[in-house]
């Protein structure tokens, strides 16, 4: 009887490899290793629980389609987050093009006062255990717009850089800058005031 | 505070964007401008705690649904793919011939049934020019089949003159 492939205890780039040979099992060890991963991912950038499921198992279609396109020059969970995340920026481009922006996103771009608002100084961390850091984070997250969170998520999160940002993103470098500083900004605020709200500052 | 260069400049440094001797230039500005150097203080502190911050989530469906939709999907695509990348059976090769052949084979034989003399060359212009080609004008290319059965023969009329020797035919 011939032995059973451990799935469970192979490295990521032996199943890669029986994937590309088209062992479906093989990859979805791999699914079952990152999904929750993905779907973090991507509902960090729609804020929006179906969509966020709809597109990370778009992505890990893809994923399998052009699994012979990857070859190791980063981890496997980091191509597959590249294609999430270009997914959900597809996905950001065509609600775009189907509504007119917000009136919050719009108040945020021209709010003058906003504009002028310093960047304040946030001290959290002795009132909080990382848990509750990162549920606050995640609630201020939400109130940015579309694109402000955007860029946010991709430089913290998915870790590019501003160049790689501004292609995905079909903008330029300073857009990028300045949308990032903006959105820190933004973050500081709303950190502040719920971290006063709940005295954990003063 | 109005957003500017020298401000966004601050944050590509604590990013880590600015490299070379514009951020050592940037860093001994920083030692002397007690603003610039708050902003630099505070951009540290607001990327130090949004790094690495993105709050877990775990699916909220089943991980056997979630694959099993996934797995749907990839079977879906492949059949797809492999119905557009699957030869044509025989018999709709064969009906993909049928009509051009059929087609050729009707011009052969209204050719074929044609008097042999020249046709006529004359090309009527307008009522009261006329424009003779000569043989040379007139492309013609022939077919045989391999056993002489069917013959195709295409005859060119179409001429390339230039609008000046046009002209002067018509005179």
């Amino acid at each position: 009887m011939p032995e059973e492939p451990a799935y469970t205890s192979a490295e990521d780039s032996q199943l890669v490899e029986q994937a590309k040979g088209g062992d479906m099992q093989a990859f979805e060890e791999l699914v079952s290793r990152y999904r929750n991963r993905i779907y973090m991912r991507a509902y960090s950038i729609m804020r929006n629980e179906d969509t966020a499921v709809d597109l990370s198992q778009n992505a890990w279609v893809k994923a399998w389609q052009r699994l012979d396109q990857f070859h190791g020059e980063a981890s496997f969970p980091t191509w597959l987050s590249r294609i999430v995340t270009n997914l959900c920026l597809d996905e950001l481009r065509r609600q775009k093009r189907a509504r007119t922006d917000s009136i919050e996103a719009m108040e945020e771009a021209t709010n003058p006062v906003e504009n002028r608002m310093e960047l304040e100084t946030v001290d959290p961390i002795n009132g909080l255990d990382r848990k509750e850091l990162r549920e606050r984070i995640d609630a201020a997250l939400a109130k940015l717009s579309d694109k402000h969170r955007t860029v946010i998520v991709l430089y913290e999160f998915e870790q590019l850089e501003y160049r790689e940002i501004a292609e995905k993103m079909d903008s330029s470098i300073g857009t990028v800058m300045s949308r990032l500083f903006y959105a820190r900004r933004r973050m500081a605020s709303l950190l502040n005031e719920t971290l006063k709200r709940d005295g954990l500052i003063g | 505070m109005i957003e500017n260069e020298i401000q966004l400049k601050v944050q590509a440094l604590v990013d880590g964007e600015l490299t070379g001797r514009e951020a050592e230039e940037l860093l001994r500005h920083l030692e002397s401008d007690t603003e610039l150097k708050a902003l630099h203080t505070r951009l540290t502190a607001v990327r130090g705690l949004m790094t690495g911050a993105e709050l877990p989530r775990a699916l909220p469906e089943s991980g056997d649904f979630y694959w099993s939709r996934i797995a749907h999907e990839i079977e879906r695509e492949d059949r797809e793919a492999k119905r557009l990348a699957k030869p044509a059976s025989n018999t709709n090769w064969w009906l993909r011939w049928l009509m051009p052949l059929t087609g050729v084979a009707c011009l052969g034989l209204v050719l074929s049934l044609q008097p042999t003399t020249m046709p006529d060359l004359d090309i009527m212009l307008s009522g009261d020019h006329e424009l003779e080609l000569s043989d040379d004008e007139i492309d013609v290319m022939t077919f045989n089949t391999g056993d002489d059965t069917m013959s195709v023969v295409w005859l060119d009329y179409s001429i390339d003159l230039q609008q000046d020797e046009l002209e002067l035919w018509l005179d």
